[in-house]
Formats: C-alpha cells, sequence, structure tokens
C-alpha cells in the first residue's frame, strides 16, 4: 500500500512529503526522505514486550503490570522527575503535563539540552522569527551559525533555503547568498557562498562586533576578532544590510558554547539591530521532530515551554534549579519516568549514575542506553508509524503526523492515559 | 434530565425585549423551555441580575502567537498562578493566562462565548488544540485574510466570486468562524520590512490597495451568506492621525445586510487618534462615534486601554515593530507564509503617561459617543488594551461619571486639554451594559440563530447570576459593588449546568467550537482548481492534504452551513 | 596531550540513534575526531584506540583523522562516549559544556566498550534484547 504525504517524525523540519510503501506492518520503501528519514521509518528492532529488572537480571512482564508498577513508583516517590517528551506526539504530551500537575513532579523536555538557553534569551529579549516559508519564498540571504544542517536536518537547505526556489526568488542558487558561521568546516560550511571560521568560545565577541558595524560603529572593531578578520565582518555585515530578506538559522553551536542563552541573546539583539535596516528574521533549528510541540504544549498547560516544578502545587520554573540536569547531578529526583528521548545516551554521565540509582521507568519503542539504566521499560507505538498526533515544526506550525499503518503496540497516550488514570484513583481526585 | 429552574431572576434579555423584570426561568437539556417539572433543581437568584451568558467578540487567548506570549513572559506567569483544586487545574499568568486560567476567570465573570480574534489559517491546528484546552467557553476564530495571496490575486483581477471561493474553502479547511482583516494589505508588506499608511496604499508586488481588499472582501462576506460580517483591524494602527484612515474605512462600508452590520471594526479606540506624533497626540473619538452613529451598517468594540502591565499581541507585525522601537522591550514577530504576520511586545499603561491617559479616555468616549449601544461593544482587544479580567471596571466606568471624575484626579493633569471624556455627563444603564455584553456581540457575529445571547425558549441556557439587585443599587454612586459583582458571578450556567459559583469553577468543562462552512458550486470548489492547487505546492512548506484542521481536533463541532449566492 | 573536546550531530548518528546497541552506533560514536598533526604528535593512526580522560573520568575511542578541525580540538558527535567526560554543571543555565569539554588523549591497547558497558559502568543492568 502506498502512502503519501507522510509526516517525518525525526527532525524539526517535519518534512510532510514523504511517499511511502507499507506491506505487512512494515514501511517497506521511502520517497523524498532524507538518510534519517529512511532509516527511521524502514526500522525494525523494537522492544517486542514491557520489561523489568529484578535483581540483576531482566523479565518480561505485562502491560498491565508495568503500567501499576509505574504508577506505585510514581505514587510513592517523593520528587518525581518525568524527562523527555520531545519524540511523541502532542496529545501524549498534554496527559504528560496532567500527570506531573497532579503527582507534583517536575517536568522538563529535551530543550533542556538542546534549546533551552534560546528560550532563556527569548524570555529576555524576545524572538523576531517567521515560517519557513516565508524564509522559501523571499530570504536572498540565509546564515546558518552553529549549526550543520547537512548533518542534524538534511533536507532543510532544498525544502526551505539554499536550494527552494520561492514565489520571489526564482532561482534560488544562483539569487540566494549562504553565510555559515561554525568553530569547525561542516558538509553545511563547504556548500556556503561564505564560511565564517570562528575561534571555539568566539561567538559572542563575533556576533558583538557584527552588531557594532550594523549601528555604524565599526571603526571600533580590531583587525581580529576571535579569529576572524575585520574584512570578513564588514564584508558579511555589509551582505546581510543589503539583503532583501534575511534569515538566520542558529543551532547548538550557540546554545552550548560559552555564553549560552547570551549568544542567543546577542544574535536576537543582532536581528533587531538588522531590521532597522531591512528585513531579518532569526530561528533556532530544533533538533527533535516534536521538540517545539512539547515547548507548546507545556506552555498553554502550566504557562512556562520546560523546566515546570508542580511540587509547590502552583506551576514554578527556574532553569537552573528546576532542570534535569541540575536535578539529576544534585540527587535530587526519587523516580524518574522517561518518555520518548534517551537521557542515558545524552545527559552526561553523573546524571545517568543517578538515573540507575533510581526507580527509572521508560517509555520508548526501542532499546536505548537508558534501557541499561532502567527498572522497567514499556515499548509503544511510533508516532508517525503506527501511532499519530499533532507535531509542530521547527517554526512552530502545527501539522498532523499519519499513523501508516495499524501496528500492535499501544500509543504513548494510550499508556500514558493508563497511568494517570491509576494515579489520579489513588490520590482520590 | 429533570431540568433546572433558576427562580426569582431579575432577567435583562435585550434580544428578548425583557429589561429588568423579575422571571423563573426553566431549563432542560442545554436548552431554555418554556416550563420544568416540580423535579426540578432549584437555584434562588433572589432578584438578582440575571443575563445570558457573556460573549467577547473579539479577544486573544487561544494559538500561536498567544501561547508564544505565555513562553517569551515568564515574568507574567509568576504574576497570576493558582494551584490545583478541585476541579480546577494549575494556572499561570496574568495578562496572558493559560488557557485553563483564561477559561475559569472569563467563567466566574459569567462569560460562556468567546471569539479568538486572530487565526492564521496555516496554524489553526494550535488554535483549535488550545480551544479545546478552554473548557468552560464555546470558541470561535477570526480567520486571517488581509495578507492572503490568493485573495489579493482576486482583488487585483476584481473577480469578488474567486475571493469568495478561497473564503470558503479556506473556512472549511481551517474550520474558522468568520473573514479577519488585520491591517490589510499590510502585513503582506511587512513581509519586506514595510507598511502601508492609507487604505490606498499600494501593496508592494500585489498591485492592490488596502481599500481594494476590504471592499471585495465586504462584496465575498455576503456572497457567501456568513453568520458575522468582516471584521476588521484598520490600517495604521496606534499612529497618531489615524482616525482619519478609520472614517475612510468606515466610509467604504456599504449597508448590505438587514440582520447586522456589514463591517464589524475592532479596538477602535487604538484607530481613533488626531495629532501628527506622540507630543500632540489627541482624542478623535467625536469624529470616529458621529461616523458610526451616522452608519448603522458598521458596528464597533471599543478597544478599552486599563492602566497598568499587559501584553500586546496582534496579527499586525508592523505596528509592533513600530511599538518595539517606541518601548524598547522585547519583541517577538511571526511572519506567516502567504498569509499573514504577528507581533508581540508587553507594556505598561501609566497613568503618567499623556499618551496613556489620551488612550484611556478615548475608549471610553467610544463607548458613552455612539448613541445606540447595539453599536459598540465592551472589549479590551484583551489583552492588548488590558486583560478582561478588567471588564468589571470599565463597565463601573461607563456607569459612573463620579467613578471617572475620581480617576481624572489620578491621571496626568493635561489629560482634559485632548480628550472630552470629562465633559460627557452620560451614565450607561444595566440594559445598555447587557447589549454591550452579550446581546449585541451575538447580533454582531450573528449567532443568535444558533441560540447565543438570549433567554427566549430555545437558546442555548448559558446564563450568568451576578450578586447585584439593580432595584437596590445606584451605579452611578455604588460602583465598587457594580465591580466586585461583575468580577464574580454567584452562578455562571453553562448549556443547562452550573460550572461556576461564586467565582469558582465546579465542574470539568465540554465546551463546542463554533465554524463556518458556506456550500459553494462545484465550479467554485477550490480543490479542484488546478490553479489553485499548483500554487499552493508551489509556495507553501506543508502539503495541500496536510492543510485542513482534521475534524478530531474539534470533539464538540457546530459548524453553521450556508448556501452561497454565487 | 591536553584538547577542547567538541560535540555535535553527524548523519551516521541520527541514522543510527534508534539502534544504540548495535555495532555501527558504537563506531560512530566512539570516534574521535582529530588534526592529522595530532596524530602524529600522538604517534597513532586511523582507528588507534585512545583513551581520552576528563575531569569526570575516562574512555576508551577510536582515532580518526579530520579535515575541518584545527589543532588542539577533537570531535566526537553527541551520544554517551562523549557524554562519559562531560561535567554536569549548567552554571545556572540548566545546559551543560557540551562542546567544550577539557581533555587528555593518550594511546592505549584497551578495547573500546560497548554502550551497554558503559551504562553498566553507571550503576545499570544491561539488556541484552
Amino acid at each position: 500500500m502506498k502512502v503519501e504525504d507522510v509526516v517525518c517524525p525525526f527532525c524539526g523540519c517535519l518534512c510532510d512529503d514523504l511517499v511511502v510503501e507499507v506491506e505487512n506492518n512494515r514501511v517497506t520503501s521511502v520517497e523524498n526522505g532524507c538518510t534519517l528519514a529512511n532509516e527511521k521509518l524502514m526500522e525494525d528492532h523494537r522492544l517486542k514486550n514491557p520489561i523489568r529488572r529484578e535483581r540483576g537480571s531482566w523479565k518480561d512482564v505485562s502491560y498491565d503490570a508495568a503500567i501499576q508498577e509505574t504508577a506505585e513508583i510514581l505514587l510513592d516517590a517523593d520528587r518525581p522527575l518525568l524527562y523527555g517528551w520531545s519524540g511523541t506526539h502532542g496529545e501524549a504530551q498534554s496527559v504528560g503535563v496532567h500527570l506531573a500537575e497532579l503527582l507534583g513532579a517536575v517536568i522538563d523536555n529535551t530543550s533542556t539540552v538542546c534549546h533551552g538557553p534560546s528560550i532563556l534569551a527569548i524570555q529576555e529579549v524576545g524572538h523576531p522569527g517567521c515560517t519557513l516559508g516565508q524564509v522559501k519564498n523571499r530570504a536572498d540571504v540565509i546564515v546558518y551559525w552553529g549549526a550543520n544542517p547537512i548533518d542534524a536536518h538534511p533536507r532543510h537547505m532544498s525544502r526551505y533555503t539554499t536550494y527552494a526556489d520561492g514565489f520571489f526568488v526564482k532561482d534560488a542558487f544562483k539569487e540566494r547568498k549562504v553565510i555559515v558561521i561554525d568553530v569547525r568546516k561542516t558538509e553545511s560550511s563547504a556548500v556556503a557562498n561564505e564560511f565564517v571560521k570562528v575561534d571555539q568560545g568566539g561567538d559572542y565577541a563575533v556576533l558583538s562586533a557584527l552588531r557594532a558595524i550594523v549601528r555604524g560603529k565599526g571603526d571600533l572593531i580590531p583587525v581580529k576578532v576571535a579569529g576572524v578578520t575585520r574584512e570578513q565582518l564588514f564584508r558579511v555585515a555589509d551582505i546581510c544590510k543589503n539583503a532583501k530578506f534575511g534569515a538566520i538559522f542558529f543551532g547548538l553551536g550557540l546554545t552550548m558554547s560559552p555564553g549560552k542563552n547570551k549568544n542567543i541573546r546577542n544574535a536576537i539583539e543582532l536581528t533587531e539591530e538588522l531590521n532597522r535596516h531591512t528585513k531579518f528574521t532569526i530561528s533556532p533549528m530544533r533538533g527533535h521532530w516534536n521538540v517545539y510541540g512539547s515547548n507548546e504544549v507545556f506552555t498553554w498547560i502550566s504557562g512556562y515551554p520546560y523546566a515546570v516544578d508542580f511540587a509547590r502545587g502552583i506551576a514554578f520554573y527556574n532553569p537552573g534549579e528546576t532542570t534535569s540536569v541540575d536535578i539529576l547531578r544534585r540527587g535530587e529526583c526519587d523516580a524518574c519516568l522517561v518518555v520518548a528521548s534517551d537521557p542515558g545516551a545524552h545527559f552526561p554521565r553523573a546524571c545517568a549514575e543517578h538515573l540507575a540509582r533510581i526507580p527509572t521507568v521508560q517509555i520508548d519503542p526501542h532499546v536505548n542506553a537508558t534501557t541499561h539504566l532502567a527498572t522497567l521499560q514499556i515499548p509503544v507505538a511510533v508516532t508517525g508509524i503506527d501511532a499519530e498526533g499533532t507535531a509542530y515544526r521547527m517554526d512552530g506550525v502545527p501539522i498532523r503526523t499519519r499513523k501508516l499503518y495499524e501496528g500492535t503496540y499501544p500509543s504513548d497516550l494510550e499508556i500514558l492515559g493508563k497511568i494517570y488514570a491509576r494515579v489520579k484513583e489513588a490520590k482520590g481526585s | 434530565m429533570t431540568g433546572l429552574l433558576v427562580k426569582n431572576a431579575y432577567v435583562i434579555d435585550p434580544l428578548s425585549g425583557v429589561n429588568g423584570e423579575i422571571m423563573d426561568i426553566a431549563i432542560r437539556d442545554g436548552k431554555i423551555v418554556e416550563e420544568v417539572g416540580s423535579g426540578a433543581v432549584v437555584i434562588d437568584a433572589g432578584g438578582c441580575l440575571t443575563l445570558p451568558g457573556g460573549i467577547d467578540s473579539h479577544s486573544h487567548v487561544c494559538g500561536t502567537k498567544v501561547n508564544f506570549g505565555r513562553y517569551m513572559s515568564p515574568e507574567d506567569m509568576r504574576a497570576g498562578r493558582t494551584a490545583r483544586k478541585g476541579v480546577m487545574h494549575v494556572t499561570s499568568g496574568y495578562s496572558v493566562p493559560t488557557t485553563f486560567g483564561n477559561s475559569y476567570r472569563y467563567s466566574s465573570m459569567g462569560y460562556t462565548t468567546v471569539l479568538e480574534g486572530a487565526m492564521a489559517p496555516l496554524e489553526a491546528r494550535h488554535t483549535h488544540e488550545e480551544f479545546t484546552a478552554t473548557p468552560h467557553q464555546d470558541m470561535l476564530a477570526n480567520t486571517l485574510f488581509d495578507g492572503n495571496w490568493s485573495i489579493m490575486e482576486a482583488v487585483r483581477d476584481k473577480d469578488v466570486k474567486r475571493a469568495a471561493a478561497v473564503v470558503a474553502w479556506t473556512l472549511a479547511a481551517v474550520k474558522g468562524f468568520a473573514i479577519k482583516l488585520t491591517n490589510p494589505g499590510g502585513t503582506e508588506a511587512w513581509g519586506w520590512g514595510e507598511d502601508v499608511h492609507s487604505i490606498r496604499d499600494e501593496v508592494p508586488h500585489f498591485g492592490v490597495t488596502p481599500a481594494e481588499i476590504i471592499e471585495t472582501m465586504i462584496q465575498a462576506n455576503e456572497l457567501l451568506n456568513l453568520p458575522h460580517s468582516v471584521h476588521i483591524h484598520c490600517n495604521n494602527l496606534g499612529v497618531p492621525g489615524n482616525y482619519q484612515t478609520t472614517l475612510d474605512t468606515i466610509g467604504l462600508a456599504p449597508d448590505l445586510n438587514r440582520e447586522r452590520q456589514s463591517l464589524y471594526l475592532t479596538h477602535v479606540q487604538f484607530h481613533s487618534y488626531g495629532g501628527s506624533t506622540w507630543k500632540d497626540i489627541c482624542s478623535k473619538s467625536e469624529e470616529v462615534a458621529r461616523a458610526v452613529n451616522a452608519r448603522p451598517q458598521v458596528a464597533i468594540d471599543m478597544g478599552q486601554i486599563m492602566f497598568g502591565r499587559t501584553t500586546t499581541m496582534t496579527a499586525d507585525g508592523p505596528m509592533e515593530f513600530k511599538l518595539y522601537m517606541l518601548h524598547h522591550n522585547k519583541w517577538s514577530n511571526h511572519d506567516v507564509e502567504l498569509e499573514t504576520g504577528s507581533g508581540i511586545i508587553p507594556v505598561y499603561y501609566s497613568r503618567k503617561s499623556l499618551v496613556n491617559c489620551v488612550m484611556w479616555a478615548i475608549g471610553l468616549e467610544l463607548a458613552l459617543l455612539t448613541k445606540n449601544p447595539w453599536q459598540c461593544m465592551l472589549a479590551t482587544d484583551n489583552p492588548n488594551g488590558a486583560p478582561f479580567v478588567k471588564y468589571p471596571e470599565i463597565i463601573a466606568l461607563l456607569m459612573s461619571r463620579k467613578l471617572r471624575e475620581y480617576e481624572m484626579k489620578a491621571i496626568d493633569p493635561r489629560t482634559e486639554h485632548f480628550v472630552p471624556l470629562f465633559a460627557i455627563d452620560r451614565e450607561l444603564d444595566w440594559y445598555e451594559i447587557a447589549v454591550m455584553t452579550r446581546a449585541a456581540q451575538a447580533k454582531a457575529l450573528g449567532i443568535t440563530r444558533i441560540g447565543k445571547g438570549h433567554l427566549a425558549p430555545g437558546a442555548e441556557a448559558d446564563i450568568a447570576i451576578y450578586p447585584l439587585k439593580p432595584d437596590e443599587l445606584d451605579p452611578a454612586v455604588d460602583y465598587q459593588q457594580v465591580m466586585a459583582g461583575f468580577a464574580k458571578t454567584s452562578y455562571t450556567i453553562k448549556r443547562g449546568r452550573v460550572v461556576a459559583r461564586d467565582g469558582e469553577v465546579i465542574v470539568e468543562g465540554a465546551n463546542s467550537t463554533i465554524w463556518t462552512r458556506a456550500e459553494v458550486p462545484p465550479e467554485f470548489d477550490l480543490n479542484k482548481d488546478p490553479e489553485f492547487v499548483k500554487k499552493f505546492e508551489q509556495y507553501y512548506t506543508v502539503r495541500m492534504r496536510n492543510y485542513p484542521v482534521q475534524d478530531i481536533y474539534l470533539p464538540r463541532g457546530v459548524s453553521i452551513r450556508t448556501e452561497a449566492s454565487l | 596531550m591536553r584538547f577542547v573536546l567538541n560535540t555535535g550531530r553527524t548523519i551516521r548518528q541520527g541514522s543510527y540513534v534508534e539502534r544504540k546497541n548495535s555495532p555501527v552506533y558504537r563506531e560512530e560514536a566512539a570516534s574521535l575526531h582529530m588534526d592529522r598533526v595530532d596524530m602524529l604528535d600522538l604517534e597513532i593512526e586511523e582507528g588507534s584506540h585512545v583513551r581520552v580522560k576528563s575531569d569526570q573520568g575516562a574512555v576508551v575511542m577510536v582515532a580518526r583523522p579530520a579535515d575541518g578541525l584545527v589543532r588542539g580540538e577533537v570531535f566526537v558527535c553527541l551520544g554517551p562516549y562523549a557524554n562519559f567526560l562531560v561535567n554536569p554543571e549548567t552554571h545556572g543555565t540548566g545546559m551543560p559544556d557540551f562542546k567544550t569539554t577539557v581533555v587528555t588523549i593518550e594511546p592505549t591497547t584497551d578495547p573500546v566498550p560497548t554502550v551497554r558497558e558503559l551504562m553498566e559502568q553507571c550503576g545499570g543492568v544491561g539488556y541484552e534484547g
């Protein structure tokens, strides 16, 4: 069976033009997808059933027993942490937030180790952005800063920027200038019109230099700023000022390196500065296909995009304190529910060690690094393959993922709904 | 169902011609009925003011930009928070509360229906997700067409029917309620960092003017027989001297509909400025109200501002940038491909700012100078002028000259030289307030036909009982009681069920989303129009098949079907 | 020798992100990319095992020459190998310094651990699924 206009549940590009062939509850071919999409959709390695760690070895358990035990673990905890969420659909995320509310838990999503600092910067200075089609149809200058789309968002350039023809930009490859700014050469920098190589940790200084030039204070600029020559800085500033429509896309090269949220703030303020001359927008390259959805859902229910602590009854938010890495680093939580992510692989080792010390339940279709740390894992359907639901693209456009076949696994929503019901019943509310 | 009986109610139901009669209201199966049996649950209203459920005809509560207002403002989230209690979820936020926060606060003020003022079609799914999480109000979405490329192409080709077809297709696809034009043409110009400055300016690249867009859309709206009229946020919002643009826009409105206005102008306070700079800004409410009084084919809402902190959010991207240049506070912008824009900045309206004082006066003047209350609705463009929780204060100001004079002493003393407010004696009465907070909205939105805004048998049993005894109160003097009374109902009844008591929500809600489906002849069905389909696939970044909002997003959708006259 | 460890995505890491216990994932996630001259200085070749140490601990990886890096900088794709070395301090931001971990590198003949073994070192119990 052929399914068209399939939505890819891998990265924040959320491409929705895939054509897949489905046979016997498996995807057998994928058209239009990138390597990441093909690998994800043609997967064949799910965890078969719930598993439970018992005295140093693993046993199969029933869904019902696993759900019951999860509810008990959460109810028994004084300070549970509910982490992950970016790899599932919005409806499941919504149950997650209500579960956290009911338990007085901390709920956090993968932004915490991704674009969390971007959110902090946006909360300081705002965010002049746009949908990706605005870039495709209008932009004549693209800047990728601390981002390597060819590896992380493989179709970003062909769908939205470098190679994407649009209404006002009929021949994108010729009419569009692409600037890549990074601390290392990448596949992406290789296709840029201008590559700006910044010294490790020098992004803040380079952003400040560009702001100064755009503001007309270019005479302050020394011969070199963090490894970038004065000439190149002026050239880049000039390209940006003369753009009809410019778009900056930034990645973890800014959020994770020294300066973090202050780098992003500086980049946003550069964008604002450029708006006094022309049209400029800035957008984070969101990683997971639905990490932005987790921010949206958390926000409309609790008021905050991530790191929400319900321990006091109200929603409390203080990144640096209520963020997962900090809570685990301090050894503070006494139970953890991991949904649709892999902190075992993606958090610093000290955090993984704490996850191994406490009851950790993972709801995830696959065996991953966290599996080995967990006490219980419940496999679920993969949203976009055998489950469906809402996802928010990196630019905030909501798209409903498709279910490609009726599988045998329950969805995240079903499992979380049952856990919620049991917790609610036990709480008598 | 045994039913519900509200006894001894002091009822004002303007659409039914009831003004202050002590009555009983019988309810069964969510509707008002002639009578119920003796087994009915009885609520004794004790002679208290009983009105149809409140209707907000212009508010920003759900969707992409509203949620971004929350996302970027932890300081606002901290400024209003409540813990989980009974059936009530945690809430956060003062000017941009979380969805449950909005819903509970509206409900305890007796509001049962709210129209979201601006939904970008491409992001409609988001609005509908938040509607579902706003459980105590029936929700409707104004759908943005101000920078819609297909519309502007139809306008350029002088093809009204084509414009109507685009509207019909879009409303059906995104489950929208009505046509919204926010700074028509200006949001497209903002795609290049530009704006339009009068209704006769040309939109870059498209060769059309705001006036042509507005006129075409008014015609298209009536061709589709939509329940509401075109709902416009005029060009030049917030610009000194903009009243001329507003008058020009009012001048475009023909009288095409016997049931309601042909053009709804929203937050007109922001569009009634004289002067040429922030230094000489003055009120032009008299000129604007005169134009409204002379033309029954237009209706407006106040767009009242109230002093204090709030968040501005609008599809009018260029206006927010101008505001940012003024305030230098944080600024967000979000342009939506082929459709519209948006912007957000937090503001503080200060009694010490002459400009803010003039703005404050203008909103009140519009309400007091518009002779017919059916033509001027009470709203703050929530949260742009003020969060909706300020409505009770606004009601009190409109009902009491004494309160206005009291306020005058607290504001910039120069204000009176720039505004006529303090020369106006009019004090609105209970009936006029009832009109301006529900009945006029129901009529203007065209939803009386589905039982909204009135209490006649057959109507939806959406009722607000306020702890106010009109016979025992003089609102001109007892303004404190008026404020307190409108802030918290004794009972809010939604579809026949008591949902809030004394300011607390007591049941889980189950709202409806009301949208419009205009049936068009097959030759106007754009799903089968190769040109439309081709352009869609070329220029949008989502596939046409993934664009429409699926039915699952409207668990209790109510569609108003119309037959287009094409 | 002292280096600054940078991390980031690679297409291969992304392709195998849901098969973290596969040999290909291990090969990718345990690849330490570095400048060729630095490799000469360390007297190692492509494929040599190296012990990479930070203030958090040590892990054995496989050295690979890379063109895009300057001397003194090394790159490992994000994952459990790099994270074995990353300090959990977030300086009040919630975000660890994933891109600037100071490490020392020395040749070794020790084997490269599996993801499972790494997690067992963290106190977990390996699942053979």
